[in-house]
Order: structure tokens, then sequence, then C-alpha cells
């Protein structure tokens, strides 16, 4: 018997805490607190529930242990690696023959660097662009916004600069539920003296710890961003000096905050005006501050604009490029940022290098020895439109779950059915495996090594702390082999043959400039990570960005101006006269598929709330404790309502984790292709709980019962 | 004698219940602390106090509660024979019965991890630091001193008025 302590990083959220993990013969049997390790992310070890109930999920019964084959929709016979692996690669490769772009590949923020990396490449060896993850259903707004006000699409600080923060605007963010460790620098600072300005629909918990709190309508974010500037520089409170030397268009902003009076604020979003001018002023005259949002913010249609204008906030008032202020986007998963980085989009090459660029696409095609495409691939919900319209044929599904996790999941399911082959590859079974042609069994992130992004691009080592069960294999080896048997089997980068994830890693530092010098090697033996951009081996890492200037061409900021209004898509109407909008809970994750199989955050968070004011809920008839339909014009959700004052007049606000988004509005931003998962017209009704049973048996299942049949 | 216990500051409390996961964790599936929501939104954490003058150890007819070194109330499993008692004279209504063994359960203040050298797992995992594991007079001590801290913080950065003259 051997007992190990294995250092790891959460699987969970994207504040990317260390942990150890205490495992017997690899066989995991509890934590430990991570105190010992200077500068982490986690400062002191502490985590939150869901890092305290680690070790629980890997232990699930269902756990997928071989691969599957499926005889009919969700019934599946066991099959071998070789056989399992020749029969994707057969497809793909048919498919490709054809024309690549029939084939359609998801990379997931929830598994490390290397294998986003290789499905990526395997995609882009096959000929076709089209590949895209989860970040696009949650943070594609922050990259676009940011990159075209900054020059990249990245936090711009770290929780260091929070900590030290004069000022902090959390805005679309409850920050507390859904990164608690990550609060904690808000509270540090807070203590210190320093101010925090909450912007959110919902009095959240985050709300609770707020010196000024706005309380807007969902989606009225352009007109509070525009009234706080307004406000800025009406009364000469933004930083002169830094918009005179590095940045461009104030002119243009000036012009377009005009008509965005406090008076005219208040009527559009609900906010008192005497409120907005309050936290104008407390945010520019505070020294040092820090915006920081997610995805209250990003999932609308105009989440580019949104996120352009905070941009543009933090720039007026000087708060970019020094310790101690910054833009924050506060990313969910623990590898979302990596995955951008590792380039699973449609239109960048790793390092965020365009695939429209012919120099960049020339230096690719030499790494990998193959002829590139210059064609920006589909998004997830551009793939599944073009899925229903028969372009799309072929999904090859990594970690991700889009029956739950993307808007109008009823038009995903829809799809999916119409798919001729799906690979889903996952740690157990989800409710997008039913509909699978072949499973792979992966290991989960603590069963397999190598790197992870977190939030403040931050590059850290995990280290296996456990075995994976059954034949379960690494991501980046099923990646592998399904290269050399498409044919990519060559050795060095034009092929598929790795030994471990440090031979990608070393790969990744080749063609990623940011990563050049983030060795497999140096993340072993410095467990704290380090900061990207870093360019070469001796260098330290970057915690600030943009200290001498920004990436944009000209060197300076490009300030946003937004002259336009633009609330939702669909707002409430006589048939359908409440806002939805929905929210997450501190203990569940995502698409429940890890928390749900966690007695102790079950016990805890066993069931969605609908929380709806008291005066709505009189009107209707409602309690808390009832059961209420909610229905919007994709779909009906039976759910439990709970009366609170935590929502505003007219807004319902439903938690996402348990398929809340048959519901949600799948119209997309121009720029960054996000659905309006956060703001859409719906209609509430009291019903019985024999009705809610009836109309639960439609849904999706969380845990869906896989068929293992014999033959 | 300096006896350390759990400290709740529910001005910080988030009600993110990572004590109560880690807590059950540490005590193969029971959780000692649990965390109240007492007014929308507003939450804090209850734990055994391990009271100065505990009527639980008063009470105990078979001695089953103790006080160990350091001055937490521990319980002998082998000697309780699920009374009840003790629950029914504390104050905070602390120590619950288990259903299966039949006998009662507390907070020991992680005697394991103690015995370690580590702080309580509630303690160590709580995001925001709203649990503190020290001393009564320590921890009054360092709040004065913040206070102390703060005041003086905050008489330098306010407008410096001339003291010559007044």
């Amino acid at each position: 018997m051997s007992e190990r302590l294995v250092p790891v990083v959460c699987p969970y959220c994207g504040v990317g805490c260390r942990l150890y993990i205490r495992s017997v013969d690899g066989y995991p049997v509890g934590i430990e607190y991570a105190k010992d390790i200077p500068n982490i992310s986690n400062e002191l070890g502490k985590l939150c529930p869901k890092g305290n109930a680690v070790v629980e999920y890997l232990l699930a019964k269902d756990r997928l242990k071989r691969p599957l084959k499926a005889k009919e929709q969700g019934k599946f016979v066991e099959i071998s690696w070789s056989e399992a692996i020749k029969e994707v690669a057969e497809r793909l490769k048919a498919y490709a023959k054809d024309d690549p772009n029939q084939l359609m590949f998801f990379g997931s923020a929830r598994t490390f660097n290397e294998p986003n990396y290789l499905v990526q490449k395997l995609a882009r060896m096959l000929g076709t662009n089209n590949v895209d993850h989860c970040a696009r259903l949650c943070h594609a707004p922050t990259v676009t916004g940011l990159k075209a006000v900054f020059g990249a699409g990245a936090m711009t600080n770290t929780y260091k600069d929070i900590e030290e923060a004069n000022v902090i605007f959390i805005i679309g963010h409850n920050y507390a539920e859904t990164h608690p460790v990550g609060f904690r620098y808000v509270l540090k600072a807070k203590e210190r003296g320093a101010k925090v300005i909450v912007a959110d629909p919902r009095f959240t918990r985050t709300a609770w710890f707020a010196d000024i709190f706005l309380q807007h309508y969902p989606g009225s974010d352009i007109a509070l961003i525009n009234g706080l500037i307004h406000v800025i520089i009406k009364e000469r409170l933004y930083d002169e000096k830094f918009v005179r030397e590095r940045c461009v268009g104030f002119d243009e902003v000036v012009a377009a905050v005009e008509k965005f009076t406090p008076e005219f604020v208040e009527k559009v979003t609900g906010v008192p005006a005497e409120l907005i001018i309050e936290a104008a002023r407390t945010f520019a005259t505070a020294g040092k501050g820090v915006i920081t949002w997610a995805m209250g913010l990003t999932q609308h249609t105009h989440g580019t604009e949104n996120v352009k204008l905070l941009g543009t906030l933090a720039a007026i008032c000087g708060y970019q490029g020094k310790e101690g202020a910054g833009c924050s986007p506060m990313r969910g998963q623990n590898n979302v940022q990596g995955a951008c980085d590792m380039a699973a989009l449609p239109n960048v090459f790793p390092g965020y290098q365009a695939v429209t660029d012919p120099e960049k696409r020339k230096f690719f095609e030499e790494f990998w020895g193959v002829e590139l495409s210059g064609e920006v691939g589909l998004t997830t919900v551009e793939a599944a439109y073009a899925a229903d319209k028969g372009k799309v044929k072929a999904y090859y599904v990594m970690g991700e779950n889009p029956v739950i996790s993307e808007a109008n999941a009823n038009h995903v399911m829809h799809t999916l059915e119409k798919l001729e082959f799906m690979v889903v590859q996952d740690i157990v079974p989800t409710p997008t495996m039913e509909y699978a042609d072949i499973v792979l069994p992966a290991a989960a992130m603590l069963e397999n090594e190598g790197s992870l992004t977190n939030t403040e691009r931050r590059v850290q080592w995990s280290f296996q702390a456990v075995k994976p069960p059954g034949e379960a294999r690494p991501d980046w080896w099923i990646l592998s082999e399904v290269g050399k048997a498409i044919g990519f089997d060559k050795t060095g980068s034009g092929g598929f043959v790795y030994n471990d994830a440090a031979d990608v890693l070393r790969e990744i530092n080749a063609c990623t400039p940011q990563y050049r010098g983030i060795t497999p090697e140096r993340l072993k033996e410095n467990l704290a990570g380090l900061h990207w951009p870093c360019p070469s081996e001796d260098h330290p890492g970057t915690r600030v960005l943009y200290k001498e200037k920004f990436l944009t061409p000209s060197g300076k900021a490009n300030l946003a101006a937004v002259p336009e209004y633009k609330g939702p898509v669909e707002m409430p109407d006589e048939e359908y006269p409440f806002l939805l909008t929905t929210h997450r809970y501190v203990g569940m994750y995502h698409t429940a598929t890890m928390t749900m199989r966690s007695c102790a955050l079950k016990k805890r968070w066993p069931e969605p709330l609908a929380e709806i004011h008291p005066d709505d809920a009189v009107k209707l008839g409602i309690k808390s404790g009832d059961w209420v339909k909610v229905v919007t014009r994709r779909g009906a959700y039976p759910i439990k309502a709970k009366v609170t004052r935590a929502v505003k007049k007219g807004v319902i606000a439903v938690p996402w984790h348990w398929g809340a988004n048959v519901l949600t509005n799948d119209a997309l931003d121009p720029v960054a292709k996000i659905p309006e998962t956060k703001a859409c017209a719906c209609n509430v009704a009291k019903i019985t709980e024999e009705e809610a049973r009836k109309l639960m048996e439609k849904l999706p299942p969380l845990i869906p019962k896989i068929e293992v049949v014999r033959g | 004698m300096a006896r350390k216990t759990v400290f709740i500051d529910f001005s910080k409390c988030i009600e993110c219940r990572a004590c109560e996961v880690a807590c059950e964790r540490e005590h193969s599936g029971m959780s000692f602390i649990s965390v109240f929501e007492w007014q929308e939104m507003a939450a804090m954490a209850l734990n055994c106090r391990h009271c100065e003058k505990a009527p639980c150890v008063e009470v105990c007819p078979t001695n089953a509660l103790y006080r160990d070194k350091d001055g937490a109330v521990l319980l002998a499993p082998q000697k309780c024979i699920g009374c009840l008692m003790c629950g029914i004279v504390c104050p905070f209504g602390i120590p619950e019965l288990d259903l299966i063994n039949k006998i009662m359960g507390k907070c020991d203040l992680c005697a394991h991890r103690r015995a370690e050298g580590k702080l309580p797992a509630c303690v160590e995992t709580c995001p925001t630091d709203a649990l503190i594991y020290g001393d009564f007079n320590e921890i009054v001590k360092k709040r004065r001193e913040k206070f102390t801290e703060k005041t003086i913080e905050l008489a330098k950065t306010a407008e410096r008025i001339p003291l010559t003259g007044v």
C-alpha cells in the first residue's frame, strides 16, 4: 500500500485553485489543502464547496469504462479500443474526403490545454476550421470585445490586482456564488477600504457586500454603462493624460454618450439617477479600479458592445497598464482561457493567429505539413443550424454537453437526431451521449496530467493523482490514436505521435508565441505556474498587460462609441409578460454532470427554484414551493417557485444547471456569435405537481441511463 | 488557560457552504457545522461553541462527553447511550443523533487534524475567512488592533488640519 499526496488543479471553476489529492494505490481517499505552496491563486489553499467535494465525482458508479457503439438511440454495445478508434478514423476520413466542412469538432474547457490543441489540430489537418467549444456560450464577446479595444481578449490583470484596487465594479456577475475563492480578493480589498459597486438584475450574494448596488433590468447594460461614462465625461473625472497619450476615439465617445443622461438611463434601466451619478463618481475618482464581469454581461445579442464599453470605461479612467487596475472577465470553467489560447475556435490558430492571415497560415502549413483552409469555420450555434440543413453531418464532441448548455435546447436535440455520425468523448453518461454513435471513455482531469490556464492567464501543471477506471484513457491519448489511425502518423509536429502530455506541450511552445517559455519542465518545477505572455524560457511571465502599449496596430486603445441603446431581442409583451433571466448556484457546476454525481453537493442543492417577486407572485397566486410552468416561444419548463425580493418586478430568474435552456433564446450576437441566454420574454403559470411530472418527462434527463446490451 | 475554538464572522459569510462540505468529508458523511440564511441573502454558519461551562458535559450521564487537552468537547462513542440529554440542554442545539449507530455526534474541532498540527477543516477551507480558529482573547485583541490601525489610517488620509493655533 502506498499513500501519496499529489498536487493537482481543481477541476471546477476558472479560479484554478491548487489542492492535494490523497490517494492509496491509485485510489482517491481524500484531499488536503495546499497551504504550503506560495503565490497560488487560492491563497492559503482555500477551497469552495465544489473543491471540497472533488473526489466524489471520480468515484461515480456510472463512470464510462469501455468504448461503446450505438445499436439504436440510447442503446449501446461494448467494443474494444482498436475497433472504436478504427471506426472513428474511417468515418472522419470519409467525410473529410468528400467535404471537410461536413465535420464539426468540439473542444472542451474542462480538460487540459493539450487535448484542446490536438482537437483543433485534428480538425485543421482534416481540412476544416469547424472547431469550437463552450467559450462560445460564455465569454466569446469578451474575446472579441476586448480584442477590439485593447488588442487581445484576456484578463488584463491578476487576482493580486483585485486585492490592491481601490474600487471594484462588478457587473453581470454573481462573484460570491460563481467564484467564491476569487471573491476572497474582493473582500480583502474591501477590508482595506476599497469600494464595491455591483450592477445586477438580481440582488445576489455579491450585492450584499456592495457599497453601491445598481439593480438594472436584464439586457439594459449598454444604457447603464453609457450612463456612467456620460457622468464621468460631463464632470471631467476621466484621466485626461491617459486618454490623450494612450487612447484614440475619445471624441466619438463624447458624442455617443451625449443622450445617456442619468434621467434617460433611469427610465431604461430602472436604476435611480442619483445612484448612477454616485457610482460614476466613486468609480472614476478612486485612483485604482478593476472591472469584473461574467455571463450576465456577455450572454446578450449586444454582448460584444457591452464588453467594448467596459473596456472604454476602464481606459478613460486610466485603469489599464498598472498594478491594482484592469479588466477581469471571470471564466466559468477551469480551462476556458486555455482552450481559447489553444485555438479551439473557428477563426484562429493557436495564440490567436487569424486563419484568414496568409502569413500565419503559411507558418502552420509548414509546421503541420498539410494544406490548411483559410475560411473561418462554424461556431457551435451555427453548426447546429448547418446540421439542421444537412450541411454538417458529423460531430466530434469532446467533454461537452450541448443538449443542456446551448440556448434553445429543443432545437439542438432536434439537430443531433439528424446527424449521420456523432462521437462523444466523456467521463460519464450525459444527455448528449444518447445521440452518439460511438462513445469514447475518457480519464477525468485528476486521472491524467497536463497544463491548464486559469482565468488570470496563469498556466499550471496538474499531476496524475489517481488511476482512471476500467479502460478509460487520457484525452490526449485518444486524440493521438485517432490522428494516427487517420494517417497522420509522422513523428514531429506533422503527425500525432506523442509519448505523453508534455510532448504535446513542447509542440505548443513551438507554435504559440505567448506560450513559448512555458515548458513542461518549468511548470512541473514551479507549482504556482506562469502568467502568459511568457515569450522565452528565462522570462518570468507577465502579471499586468499593456504597461507600455496596447496590442492594437496603433498601440493605443480604440475607445468604443455605442450611440444606440439596444435591449434584448425579445421584450415582454401581452402573451409573454415577464422577462426571464438565468443564473447559477454555488454548489452546482455547468451542466451538473460532475456535481450531480457528488452526494455532498446534491444534498445541498437538490433542485432548481424559480425566483419571482412577491407582487407578481400575489397576482398569479403563487406561493414559495408551488410548482409553476415557465413558457417561452421555444419551450416549457416545470420548476418550483421561490418568492423573493431578490429579483425586480416583472423578472423571473431560473438556474440553468437543470436544463432550463429549453426556454432560452438562441438569437446571436452578430460579432461574437453568442446566443442571448440571459434575457427573453416568458410567461409563468401555476400548475399541479402531476402536470409538472408530465412536463418533466419531455425534458432531457440530467443523468441518463445508458443501456449496454449484448451482441 | 488559553482555549481555542472556531469563531464566526457572519459579516463575511457568503453562504457557499464550503465548511459544511469539508466537515462532512472529514467526519464520514456527517456535517457538524451548518449555514443558515437568516435574511434574504445574508447568512451565517453555526457550529459547536465548546462552551467554557458546557451544559452537555455537565448533564451527560455516562461521561461520554469530555474535554481534550486543547479544551475541545469531544464524544467517546463507546460510552454514549444515545439518551439525547446533551442535545436538549445545548442552547444551540448542536449534538445530533446519528440515526444508524444511535449515538450522538458533534463537532470535535477536527481532533485528527489538530493532532497533525493542522487547523479544523471548516476554517482551513473558508474562502472568505469568515471562520477563524483561535483563542477568544487573541481574536478580540486582533480586532482592536485592526480598528486602531484603521482609525489611524483614516486620520492620516483625512484633511490635514493645522494643529498649531488651535
